[in-house]
C-alpha cells in the first residue's frame, strides 16, 4: 500500500504539472483540494484521467469523486478495493 | 495616448523599455521556465498554463519591473491582445493526443482557445476590466489603437496589450502598456522601433 501511495504522488505531479512539489511535500491524509496544494476543478478531472489511464479504473458516479480523491490515502484506497 | 512601458520576449532575450536585461543561456531547453525562476515569481499555476498564457504570464511580470499596476483599479486595466496562429500549437496538441495517442487531458483541452490567456491574466492580477483577444493577419498598431480608444472611452484608465506567438517555429511576445494621456503620438514611441519592424 505504502508503494502505491508513493507511486500515486510522483503520477500526481506529473499528471498536474506541480513542478514546485516533490513526493514528500505530498502527506497521505492531506486534502488535496485544500489550500495547500491549490488544485483546481481542471485537476479533478485529471484524476479521473489519471485513474483511467494508469488504473483502469472509472468513476461511474460523479458523487464519489469528492470522496475518492479526497486524500492520497483515499485514492489509494479506492484503487486497491476496486483493481482486479 | 502614451506608451507607459515595452518588454520583448524570445528564446534568445528580454527587453524592457528598450534595454536588454537578460540573456538567455543558449543550451536552455525550458527558456520559459528558466525566465519564470530567474523572475523570482510563486505562481505555481505558471507550470500548468499552455505557453502563449505562460509568454503573457512573464511578459507582465518583466513590465512589473517598471510599472506598479497597484496604481490602477482593478477595473480600470483592459487588455487587448492579438496573433496570428491563434491556439494553433496547444489545438493541434490535444488534437494529436486524442486521434493517435487516445489520451485526453484536460489540462490541454481547456487551453485550445486564445483568449484564455487574458482570463489567466486577470486571475492572476484579478482585474474586472474588459479583455478582448484577436486574431490578425499581421501586427496592426492602428487596430491596437482603435480598441484602445473604444476601452478608453468607458472606464478605462490603461490597456495592457500583446502580440504573443508560440508554434513550432516561433515563441515570441511583446507587450505594451498605454494610457490616455492626451499630445503624444503613440507610433512615434519606442513602440514602432521594438515591435512593428520585428514582427512584420
Amino acid at each position: 500500500m505504502s508503494e502505491l501511495k508513493e507511486k500515486l504522488k510522483a503520477q500526481i505531479i506529473e499528471q498536474l504539472n506541480l513542478e514546485n512539489l516533490t513526493p514528500a511535500d505530498i502527506k497521505n491524509d492531506m486534502p488535496l483540494f485544500g489550500e495547500e496544494l491549490g488544485l483546481d476543478s481542471i485537476d479533478a478531472l485529471e484524476f479521473i484521467v489519471l485513474l483511467e489511464q494508469n488504473y483502469g479504473l472509472k468513476i461511474t458516479n460523479p458523487s464519489e469523486g469528492k470522496d475518492i480523491f479526497f486524500s492520497v490515502d483515499s485514492l489509494a484506497a479506492f484503487i486497491e478495493k476496486n483493481i482486479v | 495616448m502614451k506608451v507607459v512601458a515595452t518588454c520583448s520576449l524570445f528564446p534568445e532575450e528580454i527587453v524592457l523599455n528598450g534595454k536588454k536585461i537578460e540573456s538567455i543561456p543558449s543550451n536552455e531547453v525550458d527558456w520559459k521556465k528558466w525566465v519564470y525562476s530567474s523572475l523570482n515569481i510563486e505562481y505555481p499555476k505558471f507550470h500548468k498554463m499552455d505557453s502563449l498564457a505562460k509568454l503573457a504570464f512573464l511578459g507582465i511580470s518583466v513590465l512589473e519591473k517598471e510599472i506598479d499596476f497597484s496604481t490602477y483599479k482593478d477595473e480600470e486595466v483592459g487588455l487587448i491582445f492579438a496573433n496570428k496562429y491563434s491556439s494553433y500549437y496547444s489545438d493541434n496538441k490535444h488534437f494529436i493526443n486524442y486521434t493517435q495517442k487516445n489520451m485526453v487531458s484536460p489540462s490541454d483541452f481547456v487551453y485550445t482557445l486564445p483568449n484564455i490567456l487574458t482570463g489567466e491574466i486577470a486571475i492572476f492580477k484579478k482585474w474586472y476590466g474588459d479583455n478582448v483577444f484577436f486574431i490578425l493577419k499581421k501586427f496592426d498598431i492602428e487596430f491596437f489603437i482603435e480598441q484602445a480608444e473604444f476601452m478608453f472611452s468607458k472606464s478605462i484608465k490603461a490597456c495592457l496589450c500583446g502580440w504573443i506567438e508560440s508554434n513550432e517555429n516561433s515563441e515570441q511576445a511583446y507587450l505594451f502598456l498605454i494610457e490616455n494621456k492626451e499630445g503624444i503620438v503613440l507610433k512615434d514611441e519606442i513602440l514602432e522601433e521594438l515591435i512593428i519592424d520585428k514582427i512584420n
